[in-house]
């Protein structure tokens, strides 16, 4: 009798000890609301196709790095040894958004560009979102680095944001890359009321002239003219410039079919899949939930507006002194902010509700590949200063 | 394609060109980053060796972002003699880390292991290191009567002036006060971001447009014919003219291909031939793979 309820009393024990383990035992209301994050952005995935392919792993990611365990086991991110530890070095080496830009310049298209150079000066123009958040987060009391990853969300760039911040400030890049990928799939949504409240009905209705065919010498001789002009300009871009021109250069060269197709194919897919789960799982309730992040959600819708403000604007600003027939649509403004292609297509769709035979889509492209460019321009200007 | 080759031609004319007459750019990252960086001649009572004993010592900086392996290169004390001092290769103790240091002691006890040199610092003013060939010189510093227990180095890691250190820093930075990263000089002077924003956009729209003016020009320049300009004879042959700005499109050729059949051919009243734009089957076209790459509009 002695024995067996020792016995009993080990088995009890030890199945205490276990829900100790579990999840049930460690789960605060953090990470319940952090589950309840995750599961809304598979929702917004699956049921409203907002950017699935980087809100599934990410949503998904948020749920695995959610789950409430015992310190010690090297099963979390944050632990040196675990799986997703090694998995997020990637991240916080910043060597994903490289490859992701190889795989982006691979299955870029920069023809619009070539075809209507003036077109690159929105791309430009519409970087004006990063350093207005650069601007309010230093105001608000974040640090410098701290401003200057925040401010790249208005580069409306995933990779150039998680890029920027693993080097200016990799604890806050969860909330930073969240923040970035959540408003590139709210394009649709932030910015069309800005378009509208900034144009006229007969400016909505400008017609642009086709673009005009680009030889071949022209596409291979931009990803390398481009290279070396930004990059000798911002060598701190290199990274992440050398790599767009590098996998642009391999789609336009004609010979090297395969690089390209794997760049763009299951090279970019296994990097999407990497850093969309690991910067999902990044989000832990204990590191993800304070006020610094609330601030940096703030920050990224203030710097969308402000980039598709700066955007609209120039463009109205360049045809006062176009002639007419030449003017731009100040709808393809917009897509000077990236977030390639969504907010080409707001451009499309916004310039379809006007006039349904007027499509924008081409001529939006132009901003939109500039804003790449610009952005990764912007975050080598940043890095250079402040790192 | 035979301007590309042109292009290609001249693109790796131009790197050699550079290459040749920048090569310091090609050096970086190897011995040569590495400097002397403080020294301590009369050591009374500071920095202690393995051994307990108060020796002179001779730190040295890696200022390169990558380690750098100071085996096989000399070290010396006397500018007659640059390889008085052989640092041996293969030991793990000879690689220093990026922007790190390695500190050797002067009290001519090779014996007591590979960072013990065989000379002292009492008797020169001079300490030097070389390459591994014995000739290259890497960096030397000269210095003067010395202090006890106060040592002599370069105020800042890897710069320029040198003087005396407030506090002797064997393998640490030199500099002692707080040190304000990048980010905090500028936002001292720009603490609304207005610089930055003035000074970055300025930065964007200049590369941009500096693309813009390249691309604007490129048809026009890689469109010169070559050939015509420096070959006199070719100059009066006639050419066939092509018409600037003019784009023919592919409805207006098949307008015209379609007279020209016309014209060639006897006219019916019913044709047999049908005139028709197929569309070229490609894998890949220029203004409608955004088109294809487009996921549907969210619901």
């Amino acid at each position: 009798m002695e024995h067996s309820g020792s016995f009993l009393s080990f088995v009890s024990d030890h199945l205490n000890q276990f829900f100790t383990y579990t999840a049930f035992a460690n789960v605060t209301s953090g990470h319940l609301i952090m589950i309840c994050i995750g599961l809304i952005f598979i929702y917004l995935a699956i049921a409203k196709e907002y950017e699935p392919m980087l809100l599934i792993p990410i949503g998904f990611g948020i749920l695995v790095g959610n789950i409430a365990f015992m310190p010690g086991l090297k099963i979390g991110i944050y632990e040196s040894g675990s799986v997703l530890n090694y998995l997020y070095f990637g991240v916080l080496q910043g060597i994903y958004p490289p490859l992701i830009f190889l795989g982006i310049g691979a299955m870029t298209d920069f023809s619009a560009l070539i075809s209507n150079p003036k077109l690159m000066l929105i791309g430009a123009a519409a970087q004006l979102g990063i350093f207005g958040a650069y601007a309010i987060a230093l105001l608000l009391g974040f640090s410098p680095s701290e401003a200057g990853a925040i401010g790249i969300i208005g580069g409306a760039d995933g990779p150039t944001a998680i890029f920027l911040s693993s080097k200016l400030a990799p604890e806050l890049l969860g909330a930073i890359a969240i923040s970035a990928y959540s408003y590139m799939a709210l394009v649709p949504v932030i910015q069309p009321p800005v378009m509208r409240l900034l144009t006229t009905k007969k400016e909505r209705l400008i017609r642009m002239k086709p673009p005009r065919s680009v030889s071949k010498v022209e596409k291979v001789l931009f990803p390398i003219i481009g290279m070396l002009l930004t990059c000798f300009i911002v060598p701190s871009g290199l990274p992440l410039l050398g790599m767009l021109f590098f996998g642009n250069l391999l789609k336009e060269s004609g010979v090297t079919k395969r690089l390209a197709d794997t760049a763009k194919g299951p090279m970019i897919d296994i990097v999407t899949i990497l850093i969309g789960l690991t910067v999902g799982a990044s989000t832990q309730a204990t590191t993800f939930l304070t006020a610094k992040s609330v601030g940096i959600f703030a920050l990224g819708a203030a710097s969308f507006v402000i980039a598709t403000f700066g955007g609209v604007m120039f463009v109205k600003i360049i045809n006062l002194f176009l002639k007419e027939g030449n003017k731009m649509n100040p709808l393809i403004g917009n897509a000077g902010v990236s977030a390639v292609p969504d907010s080409a297509r707001v451009s499309q769709v916004v310039g379809l509700e006007y006039d349904k035979t007027n499509h924008l889509l081409m001529h939006a492209m132009g901003p939109n590949v500039a804003g790449v460019i610009g952005s990764a321009v912007a975050a080598g200007i940043i890095l250079g200063f402040l790192s | 394609m035979k301007t590309i080759r042109t292009v290609i031609r001249w693109a790796l004319a131009c790197f050699i060109l550079v290459a040749l007459l920048f090569p310091g750019s090609l050096l970086a990252q190897s011995t040569r980053d590495l400097k002397i960086n403080e020294i301590l001649v009369l050591n009374d009572s500071n920095y202690v060796d393995d051994y307990g004993q108060h020796s002179a010592w001779i730190e040295i900086f890696n200022s390169a972002y990558n380690t750098v392996d100071i085996g096989g290169s000399y070290l010396t004390n006397d500018p007659l003699n640059p390889t008085k001092y052989y640092i041996p290769k293969g030991d793990p103790i000879t690689q220093i880390a990026p922007r790190n240091y390695l500190v050797f002691f002067a009290d001519n006890v090779p014996t007591r292991g590979i960072l013990h040199l065989n000379f002292t610092l009492e008797e020169t003013d001079y300490v030097a290191i070389y390459e591994g060939n014995g000739k290259g010189l890497i960096d030397a510093v000269k210095f003067g009567p010395q202090k006890p227990d106060v040592s002599f180095g370069r105020l800042t890691d890897g710069n320029h002036e040198w003087g005396f250190l407030e506090k002797t820093t064997p393998m640490a930075n030199n500099f002692t006060g707080t040190v304000e990263s990048a980010g905090e000089k500028f936002v001292e002077m720009d603490p609304y971001g207005v610089g930055m924003a003035v000074i970055a956009m300025s930065v964007v729209f200049a590369a941009l447009i500096l693309l813009y003016i390249v691309f604007k020009n490129t048809k026009r320049i890689y469109s010169i014919n070559l050939k015509r300009l420096f070959c006199r004879e070719c100059k009066k042959e006639p050419q066939e003219e092509s018409l600037p700005g003019i784009e023919i499109t592919g409805e207006v050729n098949a307008a015209i291909a379609m007279a020209i059949h016309l014209y060639i051919s006897e006219l019916h009243d019913h044709e047999e031939a049908i005139l028709t734009i197929k569309k070229v089957s490609r894998t890949y076209s220029p203004w409608s793979s955004k088109i294809y790459g487009l996921r549907n509009q969210p619901r």
